[in-house]
């Protein structure tokens, strides 16, 4: 791996959190618009160890709590398993298809919402089954949707086949 | 070059998965007056440069969003300078753009929602304006429909807005015609009326008709008086014939807000501030 693809590499997650924080509130309701953060997180475990992936995502679950106290370690919690179980999924599965990162971007983001929202405990009923059943799968397919783009434009970049992360 | 079995998480990497997790765990433990400073510190640290990114990119949004009329504004303002006496009413002009702030006059902010994409959003939000701008915890936080919530921590640029959706906002109301008064508070989460709040301590005697405008009462010397907060919607339940629940449809939906106003001066206990809202803000 030469020095510059490690650079490009950052720079496409710099990116990812650059978008998050400006265009994200143009692409729909907050509850649609794909997670450019959790993206960022995701692309990163593709090429991370578990452990090192788990830690990213206390990191940046502990940052996102900071701007929604209302679940408080919630996301720290829902991000460290996110990341710990997608990058070790990636060893197990063994994952190149574009389609299959694609699906694990899906069920990442899903799996995220339900972390927080189960372990936050502030909704329940049907109002858990509408975020779970309509929002997240919507939230979960347009982050998917991106971060297939993502990977089809900067796949050079990204160089998702590596084990020297 | 192929993932291989190498990728498996090693005892490092589950030590510091459980690590974390640990962590976590501990955080969401935290009692609120150590958790606050925590989020707090991250937010006028790590987070602050992100924040100023977003609260940049929003007030560029509303730039453009609002171009043409800047445009029209400016058309006229060039053709106003013509004539000397329109100069006079110019700022008035302005001034009238800025609808519910010239309505309230004095004593308030306005401030971007920063909006993040976590389910519970719309119970906590961050907004743009902090100390620095004048606002105070507890300060009350409205949008030109009505009541939205209540700061509930204040940062240099930033405040955390706790809204009426959470579970532990209350505040004291009055029906518009002073007729019924009660304490409001979210109806909860489970069953087909989520996202309503409901009127508690209504006397058994006292009837509320469908349709009835719910206010903020002014007591408690954190709501001023007179902020619409929703309209009765129905009956929500009896407590063995001595009190009735009534569900309220709130005047706003949190997720629909991009902007809101935070008022900041303290009102007298007299004032109130029903003329300063839509007569219509709270819907049919």
């Amino acid at each position: 791996m030469r020095k510059t693809d490690r650079y490009r590499y950052l720079l496409v997650l710099v990116g990812l959190v650059v978008l998050h924080f400006t265009v994200r509130e143009r692409l729909g309701g907050d509850r649609i618009a794909p997670d450019f953060l959790l993206l960022a997180l995701l692309i990163y475990t593709i090429r991370a160890q578990p452990g090192r992936s788990a830690a990213a995502g206390f990191v940046i679950g502990l940052l996102r709590d900071a701007l929604t106290p209302a679940s408080f370690g919630a996301g720290a919690l829902a991000h460290t398993l996110v990341g710990y179980l997608s990058s070790w999924a990636k060893a197990v599965f063994f994952a190149e298809n574009v389609f299959v990162n694609g699906w694990l971007f899906f069920a990442g983001t899903w799996l995220r919402n339900l972390v927080v929202l189960l372990a936050s405990g502030r909704l329940a009923g049907a109002q858990l089954g509408w975020e779970l059943l309509v929002w997240s799968p919507l939230q979960s397919l347009t982050t998917a949707a991106v971060g297939i783009g993502v990977l089809w434009l900067f796949s050079g970049w990204l160089a998702i086949r590596r084990g020297d992360a | 070059m192929a993932l291989g079995a190498d990728r498996y998480a090693s005892r490092a990497d589950t030590l510091l998965f459980l690590g974390c997790v640990g962590l976590s765990v501990a955080a969401m433990s935290l009692p609120d007056n150590w958790r606050d400073p925590i989020a707090q510190g991250l937010r006028q640290t790590v987070l602050a440069p992100f924040l100023a990114l977003q609260q940049q990119t929003e007030l560029l949004s509303a730039a453009r969003a609002h171009y043409d009329a800047v445009v029209a504004q400016r058309d006229s303002a060039a053709l106003a300078a013509t004539f000397l006496p329109e100069l006079r009413n110019e700022n008035g002009r302005l001034r009238s753009l800025l609808g519910l702030g010239v309505r309230l006059a004095w004593g308030y902010v306005p401030a971007e929602v920063l909006h993040q994409p976590e389910p519970t959003n719309p119970l906590t939000f961050v907004v743009s304006a902090g100390r620095r701008n004048g606002v105070r915890p507890l300060s009350p936080v409205v949008s030109p429909e009505g009541l939205v919530g209540v700061v509930a921590t204040v940062d240099a640029k930033t405040s955390v807005v706790l809204t009426w959706a959470h579970p532990e906002f209350r505040v004291s109301a009055i029906a518009a015609d002073g007729s019924v008064s009660g304490i409001v508070a979210p109806h909860g989460a489970a069953g087909p009326e989520v996202w309503l709040l409901e009127l508690q301590g209504v006397p058994f005697r006292q009837q509320v008709p469908e349709g009835t405008v719910i206010l903020t009462s002014g007591l408690g010397g954190v709501f001023p008086r007179g902020i619409p907060i929703g309209r009765v919607v129905g009956l929500g339940g009896e407590a063995k014939g001595w009190e009735r629940t009534y569900l309220i449809r709130p005047a706003i939906h949190p997720a629909a807000l991009s902007h809101v106003m935070i008022l900041t001066a303290a009102r007298g206990s007299g004032s109130d501030l029903r003329g300063a809202f839509q007569s219509d803000s709270v819907g049919p």
